[in-house]
């Protein structure tokens, strides 16, 4: 008989082959998908995020726990009727136009996604008329900037314009981040919220739509 | 005291020796290369070099080298496809292929190429990989660096050692990259260890050449940030970069490595690593430790350099007043001054005021003689 704490601690040990091994004997036993994705997955997820938050855990830890959840989101998407809620928030991520890094956006991307976020990455070197055009398109909650280079970091600003422009500003939350991107910096453009690093990022976001502690 | 030139300055203090006043290494390639590129270097400075302009600010000068040998294989054939500003790379094994893209555009600001993807893709990569580390040979080639240093003169010094990284550094930024790396070290531990090596055997030439060579304080890792780092940092890091600095040491170097990132859980690590000099230092606000928090970490045991984070530098941000507000303060900070060598962290950024540069060295002659009493 599996207990859905089982689930949670091999999320926080990041064991996905114990945890997608775990899901599936969840799922034979009749356990409904919401519950191991509640109280199981997620729950895991918020003790990894609380132990990165205390300096206990790291960035690796976390991408382990993430990757043990989405292999098990996996499992479980195809079993999840209507009433199962298995998103917390649509993220649209993007390095912004004319900057190619990607190391920092994909962390976070894959932390958002283990942390039960729908994410939409548009990848590197994003012009603002693709941030438009994919908040037009997608509805998202929250739309995410990266960027490395004091270089490029102009064209937060400008994304962060061309929603404006767009009529769009009202209808999503704005964050940034990147090695050159402060705190004053974000404040000064308009945006929402500045993420310093990954674990600050994904409660940032918990927190802009309503899942926060 | 014998006038010093700012190359016996930053040399002295990175050895814990006494200077006249705070030395200044300024670092403006991002700067220079975006402005050249452009062709919007301000029109004084047109066709200038950068040591020739730090000089005409009074500034000290630091300037980047890559490295100081030749990278040739045996055994595998290396195949490039230039698709500027894209290169593929594939080296051809007995044992498999594997492939890098990277990408170039040093008109936008960098000095060194950009990895849009890494040789490792999946586990049936490592043979390939391995072959590659077991048949590349380095051969001293320095007559680039020192043309560098024929330019540089007595103004700074060139920073040039390990080719960027230390051997578990090289595997994980270069060949695995960051997220495969900690997946493939919880999966397959013993061919991640066996890359660290090979990588380890290839730093020992390196090291060799280095210690052979004139260079006065070679560089010998850096890149990290707590977040990701802390967990291997003890266990593949600080002991290699112990072995590193004792072994050039011995030859008469001193070493340095470069500390742009967060590195607060990471600090307490260098003291024991015999390390000279944490480079490229960058306080808060783009990290969370100040500058004396660090000062009073690392003692008179690694001498500082940096202490100006880049975006001090850009008028748009903070006003020529928050400029030598935060320049004054940092002074105090590192008063009465031992250890220290005044620097940006890391560098000019292209929207940066070559003329704050100038303002530091100014600044410098009016408070930062030694003792510092402001």
């Amino acid at each position: 008989m599996v207990e859905i704490s089982a689930i949670q601690q091999a999320v926080i040990e990041g064991d996905d082959a114990a945890t997608v091994a775990l899901v599936r004997e969840a799922v034979d036993q009749g356990i409904s998908p919401g519950d191991i994705i509640n109280s199981g997955l997620q729950a895991g997820l918020i003790v990894v995020g609380n132990k990165f938050s205390s300096g206990e855990f790291f960035i690796p830890e976390m991408l382990l726990a993430a990757r043990a959840v989405s292999r098990s989101l996996e499992v479980l998407k195809p079993l999840l009727s209507d009433t199962d809620s298995v998103t917390v928030g649509r993220v649209v991520l993007g390095t912004v136009a004319g900057d190619i890094h990607d190391i920092g956006k994909n962390l976070v991307g894959m932390l958002l996604t283990g942390a039960g976020f729908e994410v939409i990455d548009l990848g590197t070197d994003v012009p603002a008329a693709r941030f438009v055009a994919a908040i037009e398109e997608h509805h998202p909650d929250i739309l995410g900037l990266s960027a490395l280079l004091t270089t490029t970091m102009p064209s937060m600003e400008a994304a962060v314009a061309a929603l404006a422009d767009a009529g769009l500003r009202q209808q999503v939350k704005v964050v940034v981040g990147g090695a050159p991107v402060t705190p004053h910096f974000a404040e000064r453009i308009g945006a929402d919220g500045y993420g310093a690093d990954g674990g600050m990022a994904i409660e940032l976001c918990r927190r802009l739509v309503g899942k926060g502690a | 005291m014998v006038t010093m030139s700012p190359r016996d300055r930053i040399l002295a203090a990175a050895a814990k020796q006494p200077v006249d006043k705070l030395p200044f290494g300024a670092r403006i390639d991002v700067w220079y290369n975006y402005h050249s590129g452009h062709g919007t270097l301000p029109e004084k400075y047109q066709g200038w070099n950068m040591v020739d302009i730090l000089r005409d600010q009074g500034a000290g000068a630091q300037v980047r080298h890559l490295r100081i040998w030749r990278v040739e294989y045996d055994n595998l054939e290396l195949v490039k496809h230039e698709d500027p500003p894209y290169t593929t790379t594939e080296w051809r094994t007995p044992v498999g292929t594997v492939t890098q893209k990277t990408v170039f555009t040093p008109e936008e600001g960098p000095w060194i190429v950009y990895e849009i993807d890494h040789p490792f893709k999946s586990e049936k990569d490592y043979p390939a990989i391995e072959h590659i580390l077991e048949n590349t040979r380095l051969v001293p080639d320095l007559d680039e660096y020192a043309e560098k240093e024929r330019i540089m003169g007595e103004q700074g010094i060139i920073v040039t050692g390990m080719d960027l990284y230390s051997p578990m550094q090289q595997v994980m930024r270069y060949w695995l990259g960051y997220e495969q790396y900690f997946y493939e070290l919880y999966d397959h531990p013993a061919r991640v260890e066996r890359l660290y090596e090979l990588e380890s055997a290839l730093a020992q030439r390196k090291l060799e050449i280095i210690g052979d060579s004139p260079i006065p304080m070679p560089v010998i890792c850096g890149n990290w940030s707590d977040e990701f780092h802390t967990p291997v940092f003890k266990k593949y890091f600080a002991p290699w970069l112990k072995e590193a600095s004792d072994y050039l040491h011995a030859r008469g170097k001193l070493t340095q490595v470069h500390i742009d990132g967060e590195m607060r859980r990471l600090v307490p690590f260098f003291p024991d690593t015999g390390v000279d000099v944490g480079e490229a230092w960058s306080p808060a606000p783009l990290t969370s430790i100040t500058t004396a928090e660090l000062r009073a970490a690392w003692g008179d045991r690694v001498t500082i350099w940096g202490g100006i984070p880049a975006v001090l530098f850009e008028p748009a941000q903070y006003s020529d007043a928050e400029f030598d507000d935060y320049v004054r303060n940092l002074f105090k900070e590192v008063a009465p001054g031992a250890n220290f060598i005044v620097g940006m962290g890391d560098n000019l950024p292209f929207d940066g005021d070559i003329e704050r540069v100038g303002r530091v060295a100014e600044l410098i002659d009016r408070y930062a003689k030694l003792p510092i009493q402001i």
